[in-house]
């Protein structure tokens, strides 16, 4: 059984190494001009704000936004990755993690070394990999470019690696970010066509898109992220149509000054 | 910032029982930065048997000691000094190089130390062949006291592990850390009797001995290397610190491990 809740989650995310006069200008524009930066202020970006969420067995979540929303800061909240700065968060369940890449790729490795390693990166034991090594090779479908060095690769070949790889895992809590959209279209059917058998192995997804069509097909709950607020909460279809309309109207974000004592932010 | 002592209790344990995971991170490491060389990590060996070999015939004329004595000495005390400085260098990097890692999986950080740690000691595996070489041009003779190594070895990795994840958690945040940190070995290099003989100083000077934690940390395994029994006074230095040090680690990390990922 899997379970996901989250309440009143805010992440605020540190911005180091700013030359001192940009920092000066973001100061003045932010706090009006008025307060001179002293003390231990930091140029926070405000990712997720009063955040409340929760997931049950069966849930397929789709997360919308436009970009910098906060979706791939919300999928590393949940998957334990960002600890929030303020809230609580819950979480019952094996999580399995999908960013752009297959986690430590080596680009001079060979394929079957790399399926291997990322294989074990992702929590997989020895047996587990040799067992759906069959399956992974099929799916990938690079043939002998399996032997040869990744770096080798054409970019579109190391996501279909990639993602054979990630995709075999049994987790029951699946956390995915865009990365389907890359490869040829034929990829794109093929990579909807096996999230959609690893979906029904796993009891929960959560999925950051920019695609309707995509949403619509793997998800059965839709979230809007809007400047890190969760706007609309909802059936898909319902979601999809709010984000249309939020593309009508274009907000640039805006940043938020934190004051933290130097150690801690 | 409130520390939380089981998450970071948690962490340090998960961290190292995950032996298979960090054990594969640290020989993909090794082969990653000896790739396509023919004798790999070899290469290491090979600049510090050079460095033994110079300087040991310079500097023992110097100061007018027998090479056969002075050689095995420079050679154990190098290949002990190179294990250790690594700890702390490396260690200053040990989550910012691992960045890749810590934002898209979650796992514990500790995994990322001992991988560290059991890559220099592969590192210092090496190193210690031209050690047994020059033993075998100085005619060390072979005793018991050998057998010392082991448990001077561990506890140097005891003590460097607790280094490596504080420094790594505060280079994370402040990068100029790092850089502080490695000007500073290189002055320690050369004001602990490494490899000059402590028997050299006088007077005050040796306090530059008795209280130097870093001359310690070497000492432990430099003495079974040489063949001398182990030292109790280097001994009690060195179980003491990392006793204060893993008490101080704890709750360092237990207060800022949470802020790592937002860091690098």
């Amino acid at each position: 059984m899997a379970h996901i809740t989250l309440e009143d989650v805010t992440t605020d995310i540190p911005v180091y190494g700013l030359q001192r006069s940009l920092r000066k200008a973001l100061f003045g524009r932010v706090l009006g001009g008025v307060k001179q930066e002293k003390g231990n202020k930091h140029i926070v970006v405000r990712a997720l704000d009063d955040i409340t969420l929760e997931l049950r067995d069966g849930e397929r979540l789709g997360l919308m936004g436009h970009n910098g929303a906060g979706k791939t800061t919300l999928l590393r909240v949940i998957a334990g990755i960002y600890t929030p700065t303020q809230g609580r968060i819950h979480i019952h369940g094996r999580i399995s993690t999908l960013f752009n890449t297959a986690p430590g790729l080596d680009a001079d490795d060979t394929g079957y070394e790399n399926i291997y390693t990322c294989g074990r990166y992702l929590g997989m034991s020895k047996k587990e990999i040799a067992d759906k090594l069959p399956d992974i090779e099929r799916f990938a479908e690079l043939g002998d470019y399996l032997a040869l060095p990744v770096r080798t690769y054409s970019a579109g070949m190391m996501t279909r690696l990639g993602f054979a790889v990630a995709t075999t895992i049994d987790p029951d809590i699946l956390i995915l970010d865009e990365g389907l959209s890359a490869g040829d279209a034929r990829f794109a059917e093929r990579a909807a066509k096996r999230v959609e058998t690893l979906i029904s192995r796993t009891n929960i997804l959560v999925f950051a898109s920019h695609s309707g069509d995509l949403i619509k097909k793997l998800c059965n709950r839709a979230v809007l992220l809007h400047h890190g607020r969760a706007v609309v909460d909802g059936a898909p279809d319902r979601v999809i149509a709010e984000y249309h309309e939020l593309l009508k109207t274009p907000q640039p974000p805006t940043l938020t000054v934190a004051e933290e004592a130097p150690l801690i932010t | 910032m409130i520390p939380r002592y089981s998450d970071a209790i948690s962490d340090v344990i998960g961290g190292m029982r995950a032996y298979d995971m960090w054990g594969l991170i640290g020989w993909r490491e090794i082969r990653r930065r000896y790739r396509r060389t023919v004798i790999g990590p070899f290469w290491a060996s090979i600049s510090l048997a050079i460095f033994v070999v110079a300087l040991g015939i310079v500097w023992s004329q110097l100061w007018h000691l027998d090479p056969k004595q002075y050689l095995p000495f420079l050679a154990s005390g190098m290949a002990c000094w190179l294990l250790f400085s690594s700890f702390v260098t490396e260690g200053c990097s040990v989550f910012v190089s691992a960045e890749g890692f810590i934002k898209q999986l979650r796992v514990p950080y500790m995994m990322f130390v001992c991988a560290l740690i059991w890559r220099n000691l592969i590192v210092f595996g090496h190193n210690f062949l031209i050690f047994v070489l020059v033993c075998i041009y100085a005619q060390v003779p072979l005793n018991w006291n050998w057998l010392w190594i082991v448990p001077g070895l561990a506890a140097m990795c005891v003590n460097g592990t607790w280094i490596a994840l504080v420094l790594g958690t505060l280079c994370s945040r402040y990068r100029d850390i790092q850089q502080v940190v490695a000007s500073l070995l290189q002055v320690l290099l050369f004001v602990t009797p490494i490899m000059w003989p402590p028997s050299q100083l006088t007077g005050r000077a040796v306090y530059l001995v008795d209280f130097n934690l870093l001359y310690h940390y070497i000492e432990i395994v430099r003495d079974p290397m040489m063949g001398l029994p182990p030292s109790p006074w280097s001994w009690f230095m060195v179980i003491a610190s990392a006793i204060v040090g893993w008490s101080f680690g704890l709750w360092f990390y237990a207060r800022f491990r949470r802020r790592i990922a937002y860091w690098i």
